[in-house]
């Protein structure tokens, strides 16, 4: 099946901050999530997709077409709805809707009025006089009924409460079961979006970390407390410890030295997605000093 | 429909096996009966905070079983199962139970005979009400 999106290689330097090498490829039907500390080029990256900054090298590939190929008419494609939408203050939500829908070809005005509907919407009030919240809500129902097989949200759940984050997973969840399409979400909330994805692409100051499906993340690592003290010696996998508590991230290795060494877990948990990712991207550092 | 699952974290048995087990066992006790339309492979991943791939996994093992099937374009429904089946998987879920207690047990380093004075206190009890 044709990848909704797929990048090769792909570098961007932006002063002293590299980008890169992206290897990344998005199939139709899943929701991969781009999660990294602040800078750490989640953005930069989604605007090289939608071809708004241009790679040094490597290439994007949209639905089979290059992005970078003089025709945008598979803009029309993708839905995209950037951190901040720049010159819709002076229009109403009425006018934005009539000047955005006719772009896409799949437009589904009935989602759209939904998506109003659900999130109280005033759509003859203009954007600039809209709270952030109110603004965030209505560039929703601008992205999501475009329908398009690939829609790419950066930083979705910004100044929504927590009703709205939860109708607005809701609203993925049912776009998704609509066709064969995919989406990629970045966030620096990792709880949020999280939960939503399949796929984590982990991103730490420019560098690619590990793409990851969920569950595979979630059982490399385990937590266990003692019943007696730690040994001295490191136990294999081990990464971290405190008092009586060891964390692994090679749970089968930890275990057989518990067994070797006649120590007991008497609890033992896996850890939350956060967790693990502050544990990587502190590996990551580590592994990297000379 | 939200679906009465609880994964649990401590547990090392892998999360698409707690999905299928759990299914298995709402199906063998009649929560589900025969017919009921299960929520889609997204849905559920929503419900559940697990990946697609995760819920793919048990829904095919349940398939595979017999437990459900699906319909192109209709979605997901609970299968008839035979009464040796449902009596099958209600034993399992005892034995399973049991083995888990009796081991919580032995690393506490409780006797065998301490486990079955145990066992027999408890059934005693319930015998009395």
């Amino acid at each position: 099946m044709l990848a909704c999106a797929e990048l090769s290689r792909v570098k961007k330097r932006i002063a002293d901050f590299q980008l890169g090498p992206v290897d990344l490829t998005i199939e139709p039907g899943t929701i991969t999530t781009l999660a990294g500390n602040n800078g750490s080029g989640k953005s930069t990256l989604l605007k090289l997709i939608m071809d708004l900054a241009t790679s040094d090298s490597g290439h994007i590939n949209i639905l089979g077409t290059p992005a970078d190929t003089n025709d945008e008419s598979w803009k029309s494609n993708v839905a995209y709805l950037p951190q901040t939408s720049v010159g819709y203050n002076p229009y109403t939500g009425q006018d934005l809707k009539k000047i955005i829908a006719p772009l896409y070809p799949d437009w589904d005005d009935n989602l759209f009025a939904d998506i109003v509907d659900n999130f109280h919407l005033p759509l003859h009030k203009k954007y600039g006089k809209l709270s952030p919240g109110v603004q965030q809500k209505l560039r929703l129902a601008l992205t999501i009924p475009r329908n398009s097989p690939l829609m790419i949200l950066d930083e979705p759940t910004s100044f929504l409460d927590i009703p709205s984050k939860q109708l607005l997973m809701d609203l993925l969840t049912d776009w998704m079961d609509q066709g064969e399409r995919a989406i990629v979400i970045a966030s620096h909330q990792a709880a949020d979006m999280m939960k939503l994805a399949d796929y984590l692409y982990v991103l730490q100051d420019g560098n690619h970390m590990g793409t990851f499906e969920k569950e595979e993340l979630l059982q490399r690592y385990r937590k266990y407390w003692l019943a007696s003290e730690l040994p001295e010696t490191r136990a294999p996998g081990e990464i971290a410890r405190e008092n009586q508590q060891i964390i692994s991230n090679h749970p089968e290795q930890t275990e057989s030295f518990f067994h070797e060494h006649h120590l007991t877990a008497t609890f033992q948990t896996a850890l939350e997605l956060e967790e693990i990712l502050t544990l990587l991207l502190q590996e990551q550092n580590v592994s990297r000093l000379p | 429909m939200k679906l009465p699952i609880q994964l649990s974290k401590e547990s090392r048995e892998p999360i698409y096996h707690q999905i299928e087990n759990q299914l298995k066992a709402l199906i063998a006790g009649e929560q589900l009966t025969a017919g009921t339309s299960l929520p889609s492979i997204r849905a559920l991943s929503k419900d559940l905070e697990v990946s697609i791939i995760t819920t793919r996994r048990a829904y095919q093992d349940l398939e595979n079983q017999g437990f459900i099937r699906t319909l192109q374009g209709k979605g997901t429904f609970v299968a008839e199962i035979a009464a040796a089946t449902k009596q099958q998987v209600k034993h399992d879920a005892v034995y399973q139970t049991m083995a888990d207690a009796v081991d919580t047990a032995l690393r506490y380093d409780y006797s065998p005979d301490q486990v079955e004075e145990i066992f027999h206190h408890l059934i005693n009890t319930r015998k009395g009400e």
